[in-house]
């Protein structure tokens, strides 16, 4: 299949993104691109809805950075039908979680161009920002040097969706040393169409990529499955589970970062957990004491039964942390299991319908317990 | 631990797993004074919160009852409820929650009997299975 090209780079990688993105804009392919910006402020990237090609100077889509998860703002552009075109650029968890928004009719995604970039893991912001000062070529640097990929969050050092799923079309890391190239791979119909417009002659994936590819997942594996059993040993029973949230301060930072924890009014600040001084008082007088702010474990178990089959393993609640609770690793080990049982996996496909809400005489028949 | 009596939760459907108790009481069949019986309108309605919140504070077990797979009164309820409490049982597992003590059945509303077996079933079930890890520490 012809869906692949090779653009030089010629040292600066995040311009010849940044070009590409410009003319898709100037050749009226799109009204609108939402990529990852500096802001003329800070160093930090911003997903930034762009019009005018001419405005683009801080396009940083490669950085090894992501303040949040920007499936949320991408579903606050494409909420409804605009008459617009819109691309979004984002990294896999970021597609993974923007489908699950439009399976739970947060948007649609039926006239947007998806632009993946395959990613090698994000920094802390606070990393990010303390190393761009040390490197400031560090977009270039980044996938040679291992001491700079050491950085990135534990997360995405075991992070298996390195490749987005469901991209029009994927911006190809892997396999090409940034500094001199990037790949160009189309993945739909649009996506040929777009490489076309684009005035890109497309030939095979050359055959050595998918060998990296296929290295990289086996140790990415290998590091999920080793994070997972470490983690299911301080979960259970859950009196050692305790010891990880003792800290929690019932900010719900997590809730908030959660790109696919999508209730408009989250049950945790309504008052069905706004407790009267009678509920508080009783607790403490029939267990001896109670915690304040209570409900801090109901909490994240309450969270976890509502979308853990949805968890696409961003990390971004653990960043967010203030108290440093791994959060995503107890998350991904939990919805790990979920998803196995579900025999679902978030982001894989548009049409893939969420486990909860398809149901069947024969599912239920079957149970004993 | 010999007097150990468990203490269960029951989130029962209206329809058919409450009148199934209605009808147990009525034929004189003794339940088990473990039970603790909320009456629900339908299984579908078992919000997720109910059932973490019943074994965050100390139940032994949770016992859900619904009509039988095609028999719900609102159609479907009943495998709603299904869908969601396998996920549910599958959560507290890796936390150390025996599946067993989240029990899902369904008894029909004729099935008085059914219902009383079903719930010394349960209390010998969970009486094997000993207290809830959760009776030995304080969870916050």
């Amino acid at each position: 299949m012809s869906n692949y090209t090779t653009l030089k780079t010629n040292a600066d990688p995040t311009n010849t993104v940044r070009s590409l993105l410009q003319k898709m804009l100037s050749r009226d392919l799109v009204d609108s691109v939402m990529v990852a910006a500096k802001t003329p402020y800070s160093a930090l990237p911003m997903p930034t809805l762009f019009s005018d090609p001419a405005k683009m100077d801080g396009v940083d889509p490669l950085a090894p950075v992501a303040p949040f998860n920007a499936a949320r703002q991408a579903a606050a552009v494409l909420k409804h039908q605009t008459g617009k075109r819109v691309a979004v650029v984002l990294r896999p968890c970021e597609m993974r979680a923007l489908v699950e928004l439009a399976k739970l009719n947060q948007c649609r995604l039926d006239d947007v161009v998806k632009v993946g970039i395959e990613c090698m893991g994000r920094m802390e912001n606070a990393v990010y920002l303390e190393q761009t000062k040390r490197h400031p070529g560090m977009v270039v640097t980044f996938d040679q040097d291992e001491q700079l990929q050491s950085l990135v969050c534990p997360t995405c050092r075991s992070c298996e969706h390195f490749q987005p799923k469901g991209a029009d079309v994927v911006l190809c890391i892997i396999g090409n040393p940034v500094s001199e190239s990037i790949g160009l791979c189309a993945e739909t119909e649009m996506g040929v169409t777009l490489l076309e417009q684009l005035g890109q002659d497309c030939g095979p994936e050359p055959d050595q990529r998918q060998q990296l590819v296929d290295q990289l997942l086996l140790e990415r594996r290998e590091q999920r499955k080793r994070l997972f059993q470490e983690t299911s040993l301080k979960i259970k029973p859950i009196e050692k589970l305790q010891h990880l949230l003792a800290n929690c301060l019932n900010c719900y930072n997590c809730r908030v970062a959660c790109p696919v924890c999508y209730c408009k009014e989250c049950v945790f600040v309504t008052d069905v957990f706004a407790h009267e001084p009678e509920v508080l008082l009783r607790r403490a007088q029939k267990r001896g004491m109670v915690k304040l702010p209570a409900d801090t474990t109901m909490f994240h178990l309450t969270r976890l039964a509502h979308m853990s089959h949805a968890c696409v393993e961003c990390g971004h609640c653990s960043s967010v942390c203030p108290s440093d609770i791994p959060v995503a690793d107890i998350f991904r080990t939990v919805s790990a299991e979920v998803q196995e049982l579900y025999a679902y996996e978030p982001g894989r496909d548009i049409s893939e319908p969420i486990p909860v809400l398809i149901f069947e005489e024969r599912e239920a028949k079957e149970t004993k317990n | 631990m010999n007097d150990y009596e468990p203490k269960i939760i029951a989130l029962v459907c209206n329809w058919c797993t409450y009148t199934a108790a209605d009808l147990a009481g009525t034929s004189r069949l003794a339940d088990p004074a473990n039970v603790r019986m909320i009456r629900m309108m339908c299984t579908g309605m078992i919000d997720s919160k109910y059932i973490l919140k019943a074994f965050l504070d100390g139940a032994d077990g949770v016992f859900v009852g619904g009509c039988h797979p095609g028999d719900c009164h609102y159609i479907n309820g009943n495998l709603k409820a299904h869908k969601r409490i396998i996920g549910i049982r599958k959560m507290l597992e890796q936390f150390g929650f025996e599946p067993e003590r989240l029990n899902l059945q369904w008894i029909g509303a004729s099935e008085g009997p059914e219902f009383q077996q079903n719930m010394e079933k349960f209390v010998d079930t969970l009486k094997t299975l000993g207290p809830s890890q959760v009776r030995n520490c304080a969870v916050l």
